[in-house]
This record gives structure tokens, sequence and C-alpha cells, in this order.
């Protein structure tokens, strides 16, 4: 299955989950911000999750089918679209060679991910797809997308991948009536973020944490795949002391000598030298991912266990789910 | 040696932070080392990764795992904390010997735009900055910043200089630059305030080495002055 960019829209790259063993020598752990909407993507077409898929910012982009197709797309930054037809989300689609695929706006989010029967196929740098464009691997050449770029799948096709092929056939777009209830693993509340103290929130006074836990903090214009600027309350530290440099990872919010707070995202570094005030829940995450410029959010204070019993919670449920795909 | 942690806290549901003291030193830079290596060597079910830095090892894991294996502890948390805490640091592969690699810097130059002024910063010549920068023995203390960058450790006090007062937009891979009491070589192009005074032929990082980054924590480096000319030659030749 191949496919070709007509118009690449403002930010697209292969990533997968992410590159989760070379932090030791620095490497940002990348891949796609929003590991809920690309898993998705990926269990609704019977891929293994860790597929590579295609992860689009905002709307604006348009590719070709330049064979038949079996896709699935999941994510809140656009909405897929060939020849007026809305093409639902979170279910297995066959695209018909030749038919053009637009993407366009979504107001709910940010983030689109578009999975292909057995993944894309480009290399692996150190044992992930993820494009990390700092430093110019992983991904497509590491770089983002540009107009005439051809993708293909990996080929593997799982047995569900032939299935869906098999039942789904047709001239026309063809797709199941069922599709994964997405929004099932999602908060009613998808601007209250769920956070744990971080290992530096008693260097702040109470005051601020006080603040921190009521405030509404609005994103920034200078959020991109490494953070998320907050604005609003500065928090005042009780403890001036440098830190000295130390790991943070994807949800770590630092704040800064300006008090400004930085929420680090999935291609944020792996040591840094500012306090870390709080660590967003991993299950909350994806919905950082969504959050756009002017976007205001809250944060609730949740115990490490809580954190940890969500996260155990939401994989159980992806496993279950992904069983029930394989039964299918 | 002693290798043991002091301390135990999360830093996400996901990991866990080993807190070995509080102040930059050859002994906790070698204590964490030797814990870190027997940590790869006795991995616990669902372990990932783990980040050495100046006091502290970060350990990453998979709690869905860790929740499945057999340690004592209620949840992940206490599972891998429960083993972490126990961890017995074999001395044989505490002693390991550090690797000393030097790294050959054209000084000076468009390579080095900021080395005339430092110089007269410090009332030294441009020569004598170069001998001060090359004589001592710098220690990696932790790779962190971007893939490869070495915090080193050994800088020469006669070289603490401020950083600039408006960062570059772009500083070449390779460049060597002194901040504070640091120094280092840049890996990637990125932005930075560093004053640069020379920059290394040598590719600091490589995704698809063997070892991707050449410098690793506990390693010893040695700055060599070269010619333009060798600049050219290692240059091609790597």
């Amino acid at each position: 299955m191949q496919i070709e960019i007509i118009k690449p829209g403002m930010l697209s790259t292969v990533q997968d989950l992410g590159r989760t063993q070379s932090r030791g020598n620095a490497v940002p752990v990348s891949g796609a911000m929003d590991t809920l909407s690309a898993r998705v993507a990926n269990l609704a077409l019977g891929n293994e999750q860790t597929a590579a898929v295609i992860e689009f910012t905002y709307a604006d982009a348009i590719f070709k089918a330049q064979t038949d197709l079996l896709i699935a797309w999941s994510g809140d930054g656009a909405i897929l679209q060939s020849d007026g037809q809305m093409l639902p989300a979170d279910r297995p689609l066959l695209i018909p060679q030749g038919k053009t695929i637009k993407l366009i706006n979504n107001p709910t989010g940010c983030r689109t991910y578009l999975a292909v029967a057995g993944g894309w196929n480009v290399p692996e740098v150190l044992g992930s797809k993820s494009t990390y464009i700092t430093a110019g691997f992983g991904g497509l050449e590491g770089r983002a997308f540009r107009k005439g770029d051809v993708l293909q799948t990996f080929g593997n096709q799982s047995e569900t991948n032939v299935k869906f092929c098999d039942t789904l056939t047709g001239a026309k777009i063809n797709y199941p009536r069922w599709s994964i209830a997405r929004p099932l693993f999602l908060p009613a509340d998808r601007k209250l973020i769920r956070v744990m103290p971080g290992p530096e929130a008693d260097w702040f006074d109470a005051d601020a944490i006080a603040s921190f836990y009521s405030a509404p903090y609005r994103v920034g214009s200078r959020s991109n795949r490494m953070g998320i600027g907050l604005e609003g309350e500065k928090v005042k530290r009780k403890i001036q002391t440098e830190l000295l440099s130390t790991a943070v990872t994807p949800g770590t919010i630092q704040v800064t000598n300006n008090n400004d707070m930085i929420l680090l995202m999935a291609d944020c570094q792996t040591t840094g030298g500012y306090p870390r005030i709080a660590q967003v829940a991993a299950v909350d995450l994806p919905l950082c991912a969504q959050l756009k410029p002017g976007d205001e959010i809250r944060f609730q204070q949740i115990t490490r266990q809580e954190a940890e019993r969500l996260l155990v919670q939401r994989e159980r449920e992806l496993r279950r789910l992904n069983q029930d795909l394989l039964d299918f | 040696m002693q290798a043991r942690p002091l301390n135990i806290y999360p830093l996400s549901e996901q990991s866990v932070v080993l807190s070995f003291g509080d102040e930059v030193s050859e002994d906790i830079l070698k204590q964490i080392s030797a814990y870190h290596r027997t940590l790869q060597q006795n991995p616990f079910a669902g372990y990932t990764d783990a980040v050495a830095a100046y006091t502290t090892l970060t350990v990453f894991y998979d709690a869905l795992q860790v929740l499945l294996s057999d340690l004592p502890g209620a949840d992940a948390f206490e599972k891998v904390s429960n083993y972490l805490m126990a961890l017995a640091v074999k001395p044989a592969v505490a002693v390991k010997p550090a690797n000393i690699i030097t790294i050959p810097v054209f000084y000076g130059d468009d390579f080095g735009p900021d080395l005339e002024a430092l110089a007269t910063f410090h009332q030294l010549s441009v020569e004598e900055v170069i001998s001060i920068h090359t004589r001592p023995e710098y220690i990696v203390y932790m790779i962190g910043f971007v893939p490869g960058f070495a915090y080193l450790g050994g800088l020469d006090g006669r070289l603490e200089t401020p950083r600039l007062a408006t960062p570059r937009p772009v500083i070449p891979a390779g460049s060597v630059g002194i901040a504070g009491k640091q120094t280092g070589v840049y890996p990637l192009e990125t932005p930075g305030g560093w004053q640069l005074i020379g920059r290394t032929p040598l590719k600091m990082f490589g995704a698809g080495r063997a070892q991707p980054s050449l410098l690793q924590a506990g390693d010893k480096v040695k700055f060599a002055p070269i010619s333009k000319d060798d600049f050219n030659q290692l240059s091609k030749a790597d």
C-alpha cells in the first residue's frame, strides 16, 4: 500500500510509541504526542499498537491513495474527507486506489494519527521509527513531510488486516458499522489535567501550590513537540537553590528561573535543571497533546498510587480491546 | 566503595529517582556508574532504561510488566523500589577503568569566534587559553541536554566565563565552548549561548553507531589542538 503526499500540512511526521531505550545517551523518547489516538488507530486495523503511524498537526494536508489502502485514523486535529464524504474515525476504512484524502479543520484539538495495515515503512533508528527532527533521524529522513513524498507500508499484514481487507472490498470507500469508542478512554472534562506532586514540589510555598491547583493556565503560543508553555498565575519558589541537572520525562512540569512553567512533551530533553513542581499522569498526557495555544486548563492533584492505578487500568482496557479485535 | 542509593522517590508512575547525595563529586559519579552497570546486568522484569545524572540515577519501567512480576510490594512503585534498594553492587563491576578519549580541536578562527574576546576578558593570550584548556583531564559527569552532550568537570578556574548575552540561533555541530564553570562540545547543530573557542571534527553522536554517544558518564576527556589541515583530514575520515 502506498500514498503520495500532495500537501504536507503544517508538521507531518512518522511516529510510533517512541525511543524508550536510549535516554541514557540523552536521546529524547519522541513518538506520538497523543499515544492513545495513535494506538487506537492501529488497534482499529488489527495492527500492533507499536506500528508506525503518521502524526498530522492541524488540518490542511492532502494525500492520495496510490494503491488500495486499509487505513484508520484517530485524534482531534482534523477530520478526514474524500470527495466531500466524511470518513469516520476509529475504524478500518478501505480506500480504493486513486482517491484523494483531505484533512479538514477540527476545532477540538491539534493532532491526528493515520495508521495503515502493517504500519508505515521507514527504517528503525535506535529501536524506533519515530521522527526526531532536532537531530535529523528517524521517520522519513529525520524530517517533516514535503510535497511529493511517497510512503509505503511495511508489508507484514496481520490476519486481522487481511480479514478486514477481504470484507471491505469494492470500488467505493467502505467501512464497517462499528468503531472503537475512543471517547470512553477520555475523561469527561478534557481540560482538567490530573497531576501528581513532582520531586521538588516542596520548593514552592504553600500559596504557590494552592494557586497551582486552582488557577487556570493558558497554553502559550510557544508550544511544540518539546513542550507546552503555560501562561497564568506564576508560582513562587521558597527554596532558591539551583537544582543539579537530573532526569525529566514527558509530563514533567518544570518551573524556570523566571517562574514560567513548561510542560514537557514527547521530544523533551532527557535531563533538566529546573525544579519539577508536578508530573502529569500518563493517562492524561494524550489530552495535553491535543491542546492548542489559547486553551485553558486546570490541574487536579492525585496521588502517585492513583496515577499508577489509572495507568494500569488504561493498559488493561487497551489489551482487552486488542484481544477482542483479534477474535473478531 | 559504597554504591547505595540514599533515597528513592517517584518521578512519574513509570520511573523512580535514586538519589546518591547532593553534591557534584567523583565519588558519587563512581557510585552511580557502578550501580547503573549492576542494574543493566541484573535488570528486573519491566526495566526499560536509566538516566544517570550528577547525583541521581532515574530508572524507567513498564508498570504493567512490573506488576506481573513476583517482586514484593503492593504496587509497581513499591516493587521496583524494593528491588532497587536491595540491589547489591558487585565490587568487580564497580572498578571498571575509565576510558580516556582525546578530542582533537581546531581553536580560533571561524570555528572559535569567541576565542580572542575570551582571552582578552581573562587578560591571557590566545595561546595561553588553548594551553590552559588542553591541560586538564576532564571527567564526564553526565550525558544530557541533547543526544551525546557531555557535562564535563575539571575546567581551570582561569577560564570561567559567563554565557553570551545573546545566544546564537545556530551553533554548528562539533563546536567547543565554555559557559561558567563548564566546557563541552555541541554534538548537534542547536541554538546556544556558550562562548565558542574551537571545533572538533569528531562526530560526538551517531544514531547508527553501536555506541551512539561518543562519551559516556565516567569517561576521561583530553582536548588536543590540531591544525586546520588536520581538521579537514579528520572530517573526511569520519
